[in-house]
C-alpha cells in the first residue's frame, strides 16, 4: 500500500506546488456561477425548471468531474509518449497496483478541483448536509471511475497516433457534453437530440446528482437507469482498462 | 522589403501550424459548432426570446476569440521547446518576429471566423451579408487585439511552464462572461455595477457580437463610428501584448532565458 501512496504522491506532488491549476479551476468556477449563471437564469422562463443557477451549477460539478475523469485518461497516454510508462512498468509493482494508484490519482485531484465547486453549490441550492455531501461524492466518484476508464480504453488508440488520440477525446470530450442534460433538462431537448443524449454517461450522471439534491424527478430521467448505467460504465471500463493495462502494455511504445 | 518578405514567412508558417494543429481543430470546431447548432437551439426552447438569433453571431466571435488565444499557446510553446532561439538567429529584426506572430495569429483566428460565419449564414438567415464582408478587416484589427492579450500571458507565463493554460483559461472565462456574447445588455444592468457595465460596453467581444447581431443579421446600416469603437477598443491589446513580448524576447537575447 505504501508503494501506491507514494506513487500517487509522486504524481500528485507537481499540481499542488504551488496549486495553480485548482485555484484557477475554482475562480473560474466563481465566475461562471456567479455572473453566467445568474445573468443567464433571468433569460429562462421554462417553469418546470424553476431557479436555472441551480440546474447549471451541478452541470459545472458534473462538467469539471468529467475533466478531471478525462484528464487521468489522457494523462497515462501523456506518460506513454513521454517514456515515462516504461519507467512506472519497470517499477517493482504489479500491473494492478499501477491501474489503482492512477486511479487513486484521479479521485484525489478530483477531490480536490470539487472541494470548492460542490460546497458553493449545496449552499446555492440550500441542502448543505453531510447526507447531501456523501452521496452527491460517491455518485461523482462513481461516474469519474466510469470516464477514467473510458478515456484509459481509447488511450489504446494513442499507441497507434497520439495526435489522433488527442483529437478524438478531445473532440468527443465536447460532444458527450453538449449532448447531454449536463446544460439542460431531458424534457427540453429536441426528439434527435434527445436521443443521442441517452447515449451519453453524463446525462445519468448529472440526473442523479440533481435526483439526490432534490430536483423535480419530473424533468428528470429515471433514477434506476441511471444507477444501472453507472454501474454497468464504471465496472465495464475499469475492468477493460485493468485487463489492458495487465496484457498490452508492456513493450508497446506510443506512436 | 526582404525584412518584410521575413516576417510573411514566418507569418505564414505560424498560421499554416494553427491549422494543422488536429486535436485544436478538433475542440475548435467541436465546441463552437455544438454551440450553435445544440446550445443555442436548446435554450431557444427554455427561453421567451430568440435565443438562437441572439447566440448564433456571439458563436462567430467565441471562435475569433478561441483561435486567437492559440497565438499566445504557439508563443509559450516556442519558448519552451527552444524554437524561439532558432527563430532568433533568422534575418529577422525582433520586433518582425513580434509582428509576425500577432499577424499569424489575427489572420488564423479571421479564417477560422470566416467559416464559421459561413456555417452562420446557413442556419440563421442574414439581411446584409455584404454587410459581414465589411467587417472583416475591423474583426481582423480586434483578433489582433486578442492575440496581442494572449501573447502577454505568454511572456508573462513563460517563467511557470504550464501556468499559461490556468492564466489563459481565468481570462478567457472573465472576457467572455462580462460581454454581452451570452446575454443582453439589459439583463447585465439589473444585476451588474455602472463600474462593471462600462467594462462590458468597452469589451471589444461585446462590441463585434453586436456589429454582428445588427449589421449582417439585422440588416441595420453600418455606423462607421461603432466600427471605430471597435478599432478602439482592439488597438491597445495589440500593443500591450507586442511591446510586452518584444520585452521577453530582448530579455532572452541577453539572458539566454526568460
Amino acid at each position: 500500500m505504501s508503494n501506491i501512496i507514494r506513487l500517487v504522491w509522486f504524481d500528485l506532488k507537481p499540481e499542488l506546488k504551488p496549486p495553480v491549476w485548482i485555484i484557477a479551476e475554482w475562480i473560474v468556477f466563481l465566475i461562471q456561477i456567479g455572473v453566467y449563471g445568474v445573468m443567464i437564469s433571468q433569460l429562462v422562463t421554462n417553469p418546470m425548471i424553476g431557479d436555472y443557477r441551480q440546474f447549471y451549477a451541478v452541470g459545472l460539478v458534473i462538467m469539471i468531474t468529467f475533466d478531471m475523469a478525462s484528464h487521468t485518461g489522457r494523462h497515462f497516454v501523456e506518460h506513454a509518449h513521454e517514456g515515462r510508462l516504461p519507467y512506472l512498468l519497470s517499477l517493482p509493482i504489479s500491473r494492478s497496483k499501477l491501474f489503482l494508484a492512477i486511479a487513486l490519482q484521479g479521485g484525489a485531484e478530483l477531490s480536490l478541483m470539487l472541494a470548492v465547486p460542490l460546497t458553493v453549490t449545496l449552499l446555492i441550492i440550500g441542502n448543505l448536509t453531510w447526507i447531501s455531501v456523501v452521496a452527491c461524492t460517491l455518485t461523482l466518484f462513481w461516474l469519474g471511475f466510469g470516464v477514467a476508464g473510458f478515456m484509459l480504453g481509447l488511450s489504446f488508440i494513442a499507441f497507434k497516433s497520439s495526435d489522433l488520440y488527442t483529437a478524438i477525446v478531445t473532440g468527443l470530450s465536447t460532444i458527450i457534453i453538449r449532448f447531454s442534460t449536463v446544460l439542460y433538462p431531458f424534457i427540453v431537448l429536441p426528439s434527435q437530440y434527445a436521443s443521442a443524449a441517452l447515449f451519453s454517461p453524463l446525462t445519468y450522471g448529472s440526473d442523479l446528482v440533481r435526483l439526490i439534491l432534490g430536483f423535480d424527478p419530473s424533468i428528470l430521467l429515471n433514477s434506476y437507469y441511471a444507477v444501472a448505467v453507472l454501474t454497468a460504465l464504471s465496472v465495464s471500463t475499469l475492468g477493460l482498462g485493468l485487463v489492458l493495462m495487465q496484457r498490452l502494455v508492456e513493450g508497446v511504445k506510443s506512436a | 522589403m526582404s525584412e518584410i518578405r521575413v516576417i510573411l514567412a514566418m507569418a505564414r508558417n505560424d498560421f499554416s501550424y494553427f491549422f494543422r494543429t488536429k486535436w485544436l481543430m478538433a475542440v475548435l470546431l467541436s465546441l463552437n459548432l455544438s454551440d450553435m447548432l445544440v446550445v443555442a437551439l436548446v435554450y431557444k426552447r427554455m427561453m421567451t426570446f430568440d435565443y438562437f438569433a441572439y447566440f448564433v453571431p456571439a458563436v462567430i466571435i467565441m471562435g475569433l476569440f478561441a483561435a486567437s488565444m492559440d497565438t499566445g499557446r504557439r508563443i509559450w510553446l516556442a519558448l519552451r521547446e527552444g524554437v524561439i532561439q532558432y527563430e532568433l538567429s533568422l534575418p529577422i529584426s525582433t520586433h518582425g518576429l513580434v509582428i509576425a506572430y500577432l499577424l499569424a495569429g489575427g489572420a488564423a483566428a479571421l479564417v477560422y471566423a470566416s467559416s464559421l460565419m459561413a456555417i452562420a449564414l446557413i442556419v440563421l438567415p442574414a439581411h446584409a451579408i455584404w454587410s459581414a464582408f465589411m467587417l472583416l478587416p475591423f474583426l481582423f484589427v480586434l483578433a489582433m487585439g486578442l492575440a496581442g492579450i494572449a501573447a502577454t500571458l505568454a511572456a508573462v507565463a513563460s517563467t511557470h511552464g504550464e501556468f499559461f493554460f490556468a492564466f489563459q483559461n481565468i481570462v478567457q472565462v472573465a472576457l467572455l462572461t462580462l460581454s454581452t456574447v451570452y446575454y443582453p445588455m439589459e439583463v447585465l444592468q439589473n444585476y451588474l455595477p455602472p463600474a462593471l457595465i462600462t467594462v462590458v460596453a468597452a469589451n471589444p467581444l461585446s462590441l463585434a457580437a453586436e456589429a454582428l447581431r445588427q449589421y449582417t443579421f439585422a440588416g441595420a446600416p453600418i455606423e462607421p463610428t461603432f466600427l471605430v469603437k471597435i478599432l478602439l477598443a482592439s488597438i491597445p491589446f495589440t500593443v500591450v501584448g507586442a511591446f510586452t513580448y518584444l520585452a521577453a524576447l530582448r530579455n532572452f537575447q541577453v539572458k539566454g532565458k526568460i
